[in-house]
């Protein structure tokens, strides 16, 4: 018997004695409360269940909607090139141009050798080959939020790719000889997770092999710091430690999704040469990685076309970026060949007119639609064949003139920063053949259903069922395959079955308290043991309800956000019932309305008292939904239609002008502004005249010397959210 | 002290195209069983639970009760194993209802009179409070959580209280209450 029970007893007593009136607590009525108690607890449970989950909704959602408004881009870049604009006054293959780094002649021929380290270099030196006390002393040096030296990092580069040269595209490993091996999943940038990863399970050694399955980089803030780590351990256990390429292991994604940023702000200098290296070194991981020939790791998944033997032999090294269509030679006679193609290619496009107005359909997460059914009736036979066994991607709805289509040009789609651009190809057949098996490995993502679909929410890629994975299994004579690409909630699941794992090292991956990280280990009898982790940033531990507010909080703000990036188009859905003008609408049709513009298949209902307000009677305050977000400054001269385009678009315009600032200085010319923001907004069937852009780009160029700093210029088109403004000043 | 309603509840009662006339800080309004005819909220709060690998819109037994709590009603475990036909321990992980079925258990348990309100909640507290202060030994409270009734785990009862207990290991009950129905 517990101490509570006598001290109980005792009261009951001390409770007679003071006071007879008073009715001690019977047996009885202690344990009607106690039920009482445990009763109203459970249900304060479940409702915390319903949070977590319905928050976790929403970041998924989000995020894979902010995919799809990634379309917009690539059909604007593609319109680019159609257009031929010469915004930066050079050739014709505008992309490539874009895109590429740009390293002046001097900064092709510098080699790591011509960089001092000074006196004042603070950080941890490493010297090659490589020792334990090397790692040792980048670990600490990380730890304590150092930065290794740009010397280093060539340096460390350079040996990465000689290394990496020799590698096949799969690689083959055995446990006959270890215990056990461990998988990591995406780390995103991720220190702390990778840390944490090191510190349960030891750090990579001989006895203790790591693979690590792609997406290092991107998104989070520590993602150079996560690659010298895992280069510089590749580098000392070679035999013990390896790389796959994830699909964000690409120059073009680190563009859009913070890598490149990233390394251009620690490493100012010799930012250019580090990305140049690591262009090359991505392109140099392998894809796959088998271990005793019953496993095979990639980190998307696979389609019906996957050929292990295929892959084995094609050339991987040519693919720097999945992203864009593989060149088989480099001289301008192939970009005019290429012009000329596009030229016809591009009047196809343009001729439908510009996919702006309507929003595309979203192929729905959990049950994605087979695409041949919805296949446009206007990808006519000049479409790829690569995507017509499986049903033609939704995404190009315009259609095209026949007459001027040359019939044996192939139409690429190629994925393009999440979405489709349609290209024609150079490239001869195999190499074509070899690029899209590997888009398949990095992009792909497993369904419930058999078949196999064109990812048209990734734009690259497909979703491939279980029977596509059990004939692969059973083709190559193996037992699992372990991907990762998608966040999971424990950081792990099973799918297919039980053949497929999806393994994801990056917890809290949305939000503080939105995910658990994990990795796997798996031994000579292949029976995978799961070992979960999450990295928590407070000192004092977060009770499970503070977590699911903190995250719930965060996903309701970005819902917020969206709400209001489409306000206009929600004001008239809303209007459209409420006849009257009464200024509200029942529960249903806001709901109905929402998600009509939305999209985002969100419990809208559940959700509707944490996003708009009822009037006495019960109906909808539809305008109250956008009250707690605003704009952060207000822009003068700028009408409310253009903030709120220049606010939705706000991502996809810094991609942009992210690639038109070659130098990475953060100031582009105002022409080049003008003529971007011309092209972007007729694409996007915007109506803005002239003047207005004309005004904003000289009311943006602060100092009046014909640039822009486009930093400050998107700091304009960031929202607060007044709820928390005031609790700030309420302290 | 008025009681503040979970949201989702409240939203419960109102059928899906007028409006009804009630206000949005109302006591807890009498449950209509007509509404539950065309219910979306908690049709999709039954959807936020299903985890069948093929989105077949189904829970397990086993999730039910979670589904129903999370819809604002606190039945104990017995009334909600009395609803669901006294299945077997070894049903409650495999045996699959859909939302056709599940509808009827729910509004069974809703109908339910013995409900319990906020002020039985803090007199069930009050039991415990020996000094009549508003305040109640964690320790005590624990152990009684454990032991009696529909017995929790421990810890269950720790993610409850954690964060409750001042210096002296006391909980003041109606701050208690209330964070506990915010939930």
């Amino acid at each position: 018997m517990g101490c509570g029970t006598s001290a109980a007893t005792e009261a009951q007593g001390r409770l007679s004695e003071k006071d007879d009136s008073v009715k001690a607590p019977s047996p009885a009525l202690t344990m009607k409360a106690a039920i009482l108690i445990q009763r109203w607890y459970r249900r304060y449970v479940a409702r915390l269940e319903i949070r977590r989950r319905y928050t976790w909704s929403i970041f998924q959602s989000i995020e894979y909607a902010g995919e799809q408004d990634q379309l917009q881009l690539s059909s604007f870049f593609s319109f680019m090139l159609d257009n031929f604009t010469q915004i930066s006054g050079n050739g014709p293959d505008l992309i490539s141009h874009l895109l590429d780094p740009a390293l002046t002649e001097e900064e092709k021929q510098a080699t790591f050798e011509g960089v001092e380290v000074s006196d004042s270099y603070s950080g941890p030196h490493i010297s090659f080959p490589l020792t334990v006390s090397d790692t040792n002393a980048l670990l600490s040096a990380f730890k304590a939020q150092q930065i290794l030296h740009a010397r280093y990092v060539l340096q460390l580069l350079y040996e990465t790719k000689r290394f990496l040269k020799q590698m096949p595209n799969i690689i083959y490993l055995s446990t006959s000889y270890t215990k056990e091996i461990t998988v990591c999943g995406d780390l995103h940038g991720r220190l702390d997770d990778l840390l944490l990863i090191f510190y349960k399970n030891g750090l990579p050694s001989t006895d203790n092999p790591y693979v690590f399955n792609g997406d290092f980089v991107d998104r989070g803030k520590k993602s150079i710091e996560i690659i010298i780590i895992l280069f510089a351990f590749l580098l000392l256990y070679p035999d013990h430690m390896h790389l796959n390429r994830g699909n964000h292991e690409d120059h073009i994604m680190n563009l859009r999704y913070g890598f490149t940023k990233e390394v251009m702000q620690k490493y100012r200098t010799h930012g250019r040469q580090i990305l140049q290296l690591l262009q090359d070194i991505f392109s140099l991981l392998p894809v796959a990685t088998v271990i005793d020939d019953k496993v095979l790791i990639v980190h998307g998944g696979i389609s019906d076309m996957t050929d292990l033997e295929f892959l084995g032999s094609i050339e991987r090294q040519k693919i720097k970026s999945v992203l864009r269509l593989p060149k088989s030679f480099e001289d301008v006679e192939a970009e005019r060949g290429l012009e000329k193609i596009c030229g016809q290619a591009g009047s196809l496009r343009s001729a439908g007119g510009p996919s702006g107005g309507t929003r595309k359909r979203r192929c729905r997460r959990r049950k994605p639609s087979s695409g041949s059914s919805s296949s446009s009736s206007s990808s006519s036979s000049s479409s790829s064949s690569i995507s017509s066994p499986r049903g033609a991607s939704q995404v190009w709805s315009s259609p095209l003139p026949s007459p001027r289509v040359p019939s044996p040009t192939d139409l690429l789609q190629l994925p393009f920063l999440d979405s489709i651009v349609a290209v024609a190809s150079l490239a001869p057949p195999r190499e074509e053949a070899g690029w899209k098996q590997i888009v398949d490995l990095l992009w792909s993502d497993p369904k419930k259903q058999d078949g196999c679909t064109a990812n048209t929410f990734r734009g690259g890629g497909c979703y491939f069922g279980p029977d596509v994975t059990r004939r692969l299994l059973q083709r190559h004579g193996l037992q699992l395959l372990i991907r990762s690409h998608e966040c999971k909630q424990e950081g792990y699941e099973f799918c297919h079955d039980g053949q497929v794992i999806t393994i994801f090292s990056a917890s809290n991956y949305y939000e503080e308290g939105s995910n658990r990280g994990a990795y796997v280990k798996l031994g000579p009898d292949m029976v995978p043991r799961f070992f979960q982790y999450q990295v928590s940033r407070c000192t004092r531990k977060l009770t499970l309800h503070q977590r699911v507010s903190v995250a719930e909080s965060s996903a309701l703000k970005s819902l917020k956000e969206k709400l209001f990036a489409h306000r206009s188009e929600l004001m008239a859905a809303f209007q459209e019932y409420d006849v009257n003008k009464t200024g509200c609408i029942s529960i249903t049709d806001w709901a109905q309305a929402t998600e009509s513009v939305l999209k985002l298949d969100l419990p809208w209902r559940t959700l509707r008292p944490r996003l708009a307000r009822l009037a006495p009677d019960g109906a909808v305050e539809y305008q109250s939904c956008f009250e707690d977000v605003s704009a952060g400054q207000p822009v003068p001269q700028i009408s409310p239609n253009l903030a709120e385009t220049l606010y939705r678009y706000r991502t996809d315009l810094e991609i942009v002008f992210n690639i038109i600032d070659k130098d990475h200085s953060g100031l582009i010319s105002i022409d080049e502004f003008r003529q971007t923001w011309k092209l972007f907004s007729s694409h996007l069937n915007v109506d803005v005249d002239d003047s207005a852009i004309d005004d904003l780009a000289r009311s943006i160029d602060y100092n009046k010397d014909g640039s822009i700093d486009f930093n400050e210029f998107l700091e304009a088109f960031r929202v607060v959210h007044k709820l928390d403004t005031k609790e700030k000043q309420q302290g | 002290m008025a009681p503040k309603k979970p949201e989702p509840k409240k939203e419960a009662p109102k059928p899906a195209p007028a409006p009804s006339p009630e206000p949005e800080k109302a006591k807890e309004p009498d449950f209509d069983p007509k509404d539950i005819t065309v219910s979306p909220p908690f049709k999709e709060a039954f959807m936020l639970f299903d985890r069948t690998p093929k989105c077949e819109m189904k829970i397990s037994y086993a999730q039910c009760g979670d589904v129903i709590r999370a819809l604002g009603q606190n039945p104990t475990n017995a009334e909600v194993m009395k609803v669901l036909g006294k299945p077997k321990p070894e049903e409650m992980n495999t045996k699959m209802m859909d939302f056709e079925t599940f509808l009827p258990m729910f509004q069974h348990i809703s109908k339910s009179k013995d409900r319990g309100t906020q002020e039985d909640f803090i007199e069930g507290l009050r039991v415990f409070d020996k000094e009549g202060n508003g305040s109640i030994m964690g320790a005590e409270l624990r152990h009684v959580l454990v032991t009696l009734g529909e017995k929790m785990l421990e810890k269950e009862v720790e993610q409850m209280l954690s964060g409750q207990e001042d210096g002296n290991g006391c909980i003041s009950y109606e701050a208690f209450v209330k964070h506990i129905m915010s939930g």
